[in-house]
């Protein structure tokens, strides 16, 4: 209401200066969701980055165990509290979301590779090579994934090496699938024809019109795997499939406190798992607003 | 305007879906949680149809779920043998270990061996029948022993090579190779009725002459029991034994909401209070010990890693075994309750005192700087450019393996020993452990237990579990299953470990450290009498009921 009535003052004044001004809704009135937007970016991804960092550097100390200190609530000593073997749960939980960060990028980032190659190929290589991976998607689309990553990662003996193989051979399908239908819609488009038409080359019409179509939907989908390739990545750690128990990977901290909530040690699994969801929501909200910013359709708002 | 809070009610959905992703992540954990409980609840509530568990004459007992035999109640199929031994209960058997574990009588009223060990003769009662009503006959104790050889699932018949049936109350058993305990395999074979015995469903209804019937089973859930009323022996106080089957959290609460009469627990529990009941620790031969290869580096025919460069100095070993202190290892990961173990057979008959060492870490640290173990800078040892190094393996998902790992790497971290943890599954652990320490878990109430672990396997120049050999071991070991008696094999078999010059103790050849026995704690509702127990050997399960016939309310 307040703006409205700011808004017709205004152009009640200007209405006495002169008729021929372009209205403009004033800036301080409307804050500009585009910096605000680059500013939640920023800091998310430098709050994500000192995590990581934080973690690596928190790793030995979230092995150390000492039985001096087992068991404690938590205080101003220990600020998650510690396990059964006297370890520090916030080293720990650092440590954990750090490793999770860090398979997150590396399982995110090979199954982005594999969605865009499959998906470009699918879409300019013909027929049957659609046929092909088009049904390979449905396939892999088709087994939920909680049941592939486990099973990928059974094949692959487990530990690091199978828990990354798991979530990157079964994440690509639906980007994938969005890349394979931009780039069919992108070499139909009329301005693409003309270009050829023009003599433009191959290289250049991919490197001028195609990318700076598809960048925006590829970053997009690549943050917006992070926050599945977590999740799955505690999920089956937590089942017993992953990460190798001696690693402070989350999922291994939640099996852990499992068998001490029982006994009333509540901090053992509310504060990692508070920390993994916060963790996994900050890259959901991160990859909504960077499509915001690089999608062409929205890219003025 | 419109058209952005649209995107941004999208983004938000967006988030709340991840959120709530997330949050089912967390219920899906707290609901193995919920459901390990109302599994026993439900349990319990059958039970309250029947009996509750203060009835003057049965008892609710909560279980590992590791504790319910896959194949049945068949001793063909390993119930009461194999790793975890214990009375089969529903069946009788010729032998029983007695709580000394020296041998006495169940079915046999007399057994004795020829001069070379070849030809066991046993006699057997001729009061017995099966709970069908039909005579138990020496031709019933060949047959089981001969089925049991043959199936050869978890229960080792290879010494055996046929029974026979003299007449109705003799049998004969032939052997390949003499076998002087042959009386404690005689303990754990569970006699099965030869005119009643199907393969196929013999696992699921079992009929024998023991204590107990089974009245009826639940997989997955429970197994109840009730006397044999036609028992020859002492008629059992115990009319119904029930056994639960659940995850420890939910055998704390069943015990808590008051479900069960006995609940087992573990270390992690034992600083609770529970109203009704109190903690009850049983002394086990349940060890836990490390390996420790006792060869160099090297890769076998097949590929594998074979020994360590560090522990396969003797010197190392020696340092390793007094340079561990064992009752802080109790203190802090048994939270007391356990005892230190010196060998895999502590306690038992055939143990050689000579096995205890003193905890002395100067004494350690000497060993180790005499056999040229230097301390680095960095607080590691190092000989010849080889770091003192040891990758401790432990079973993933037992918590009190990897706390008694990290705790006995913190102690050698102190030594001067670098030491890195991680956790392997038993798919994998045997073969790592040839080159790695494990910890393993081992007791069991038959010496051939030392068999197993020391003596080199026949054609190869290592024992089975970790590398090592020793043709004076060996030797001894092969004349204690020789010797024509059992007071005799004690003997021998105390010579194996230690006899003056060599051996598998501290001054000897030490290619395992035994660290602890861990005591068998349970929550007991107050005013049952749980019978003595005999020292409980390996696996946490039916080794508390080998004599519940005896148990009792007050």
């Amino acid at each position: 209401m307040r703006l409205c009535e700011n808004e017709q003052q205004k152009r009640r004044d200007e209405g006495g200066t002169g008729r021929n001004r372009k209205m403009r809704i004033p800036r301080v009135k409307e804050p500009n969701r585009r910096k605000s937007t680059i500013f939640f970016l920023f800091a998310a991804v430098l709050f994500l980055a000192a995590v990581t960092v934080a973690g690596i550097l928190l790793e030995g100390r979230a092995a150390e165990t000492d039985f001096t200190r087992t068991n404690l609530a938590p205080g101003p000593g220990c600020l998650f509290g510690t396990d059964w073997m006297g370890r520090d749960m916030f080293a720990r939980t650092l440590a954990g979301l750090s490793l999770s960060i860090r398979i997150g990028i590396l399982t995110a980032a090979v199954s982005a590779v594999i969605a865009l190659l499959a998906g470009t190929a699918a879409a300019v290589l013909g027929r049957k090579a659609d046929a092909v991976i088009s049904w390979c998607i449905d396939l892999v689309m088709g087994i939920p994934h909680i049941l592939l990553v486990m099973l990928i990662s059974i094949a692959c003996g487990r530990g690091f090496t199978g828990v990354v193989a798991g979530v990157a051979l079964s994440h690509w399908c639906s980007l994938a699938r969005v890349i394979r239908g931009e780039v069919i819609q992108l070499c139909q488009a009329p301005y693409i024809l003309v270009a050829e038409k023009l003599g433009a080359s191959k290289l250049q019409n991919v490197r001028r019109h195609m990318i700076p179509h598809l960048l925006p939907q590829f970053l997009t989908g690549l943050i917006l795997l992070f926050p599945h390739a977590i999740l799955h990545e505690a999920s089956v750690t937590f089942l017993g499939f992953g990460l190798s128990s001696e690693q402070p990977a989350i999922g291994v901290i939640l099996s852990e406190s499992m068998q001490y909530l029982t006994t009333g040690r509540w901090w053992l699994a509310l504060f990692p798992g508070i920390s993994l969801a916060l963790t996994v929501l900050l890259f959901a909200i991160l990859g909504e607003r960077l499509r915001l910013l690089l999608d062409p359709a929205s890219i003025h708002e | 305007m419109g058209k952005m809070k649209k995107k941004m009610n999208k983004s938000m959905k967006r988030a709340a879906s991840i959120l709530l992703s997330a949050a089912l992540a967390l219920g899906l954990l707290a609901g193995c949680q919920s459901g390990g409980v109302s599994e026993g609840q439900s349990a319990g509530n059958v039970d309250s149809t029947g009996n509750s568990g203060m009835d003057s004459d049965s008892v609710i007992i909560a279980m590992d779920p590791n504790s319910e035999p896959e194949a049945g109640f068949d001793p063909a199929y390993g119930w009461g043998a194999g790793e975890h031994v214990h009375e089969p209960l529903i069946q009788s058997t010729l032998t029983v270990t007695n709580t000394d574990l020296t041998i006495g009588y169940d079915l046999a009223t007399d057994y004795n061996v020829s001069e070379d060990g070849m030809t066991w003769t046993v006699t057997i009662r001729d009061d017995v029948s099966f709970t069908d009503g039909e005579p138990l006959t020496a031709e019933d104790v060949a047959f089981t022993y001969n089925t049991v050889k043959e199936t050869s699932s978890v229960n080792d018949l290879t010494m055996l090579d046929y029974a026979e049936a003299q007449n109705d109350t003799t049998v004969i058993f032939h052997m390949t190779r003499p076998f002087s305990i042959w009386a404690y395999t005689m303990a754990i074979v569970g006699i099965i009725p030869e005119h009643a015995y199907d393969s196929a469903t013999y696992g699921s209804d079992p009929v024998g002459s023991g204590r107990y019937i089974l009245k009826q089973w639940d997989r997955g859930q429970q197994v109840i029991l009730e006397a044999n009323p036609d028992y020859y022996g002492e008629a059992p106080r115990m009319q119904q034994v029930t056994i639960l089957f659940m995850e420890e959290d939910a055998a704390f609460l069943a015990a808590q909401a008051g479900q069960v009469d006995v609940a087992y627990t573990s270390a992690t529990y034992s600083d609770q209070e529970m109203e009704g009941y109190s903690l009850a620790a049983y002394e086990s031969v349940d060890n836990r010990g490390f390996n420790l290869p006792a060869v160099s580096e090297s890769t076998n025919g097949e590929g594998k890693a074979v020994g360590n460069d560090f522990t396969s100095d003797v010197l190392a070993r020696r340092a390793i075994n007094i340079g561990v202190d064992r009752q802080e290892m109790i203190d802090n990961v048994l939270n007391g309750y356990g005892s230190p173990a010196y060998s895999v057979c502590d306690q038992l008959p055939w143990y050689n005192e000579t096995s205890e060492v003193e905890y002395d870490p100067e004494g350690a640290a000497a060993l180790l700087d005499q056999a040229g173990w230097t301390m680095g800078e960095d607080s590691v040892r190092e000989k010849d450019g080889v770091k003192a190094e040891l990758n401790l393996l432990y079973s993933t998902g037992d918590s009190v393996r990897q706390a008694l790992t990290a705790d006995f790497a913190a102690q050698m971290e102190e030594l001067g020993i670098s030491c890195t943890l991680e956790g392997v599954g038993w798919d994998t652990a045997y073969d790592r452990a040839l080159s790695d320490p494990l910890l393993w878990g081992w007791g069991a109430h038959t010496p051939m237990e030392l068999y197993n672990i020391y003596h080199t396997i026949e054609g190869t120049d290592s024992a089975e579990y970790s590398p090592y050999s020793n043709p004076a071991v060996d030797e001894y070991m092969d004349q204690a299953l020789a010797s024509s008696s059992l007071e005799e094999s004690y003997e021998l078999w105390k010579l194996a470990q230690w006899d003056g010059t060599t051996g598998v103790t501290q001054e000897g050849d030490i290619p395992w450290v035994w660290l602890v026995n861990i005591d068998h704690l349970y929550w007991v509702r107050d005013g049952l009498q749980v019978a003595d127990q005999k020292i409980h050997p390996h696996g946490h399960g039916w080794s508390l009921v080998n004599n519940v016939d005896q148990w009792s309310w007050s």
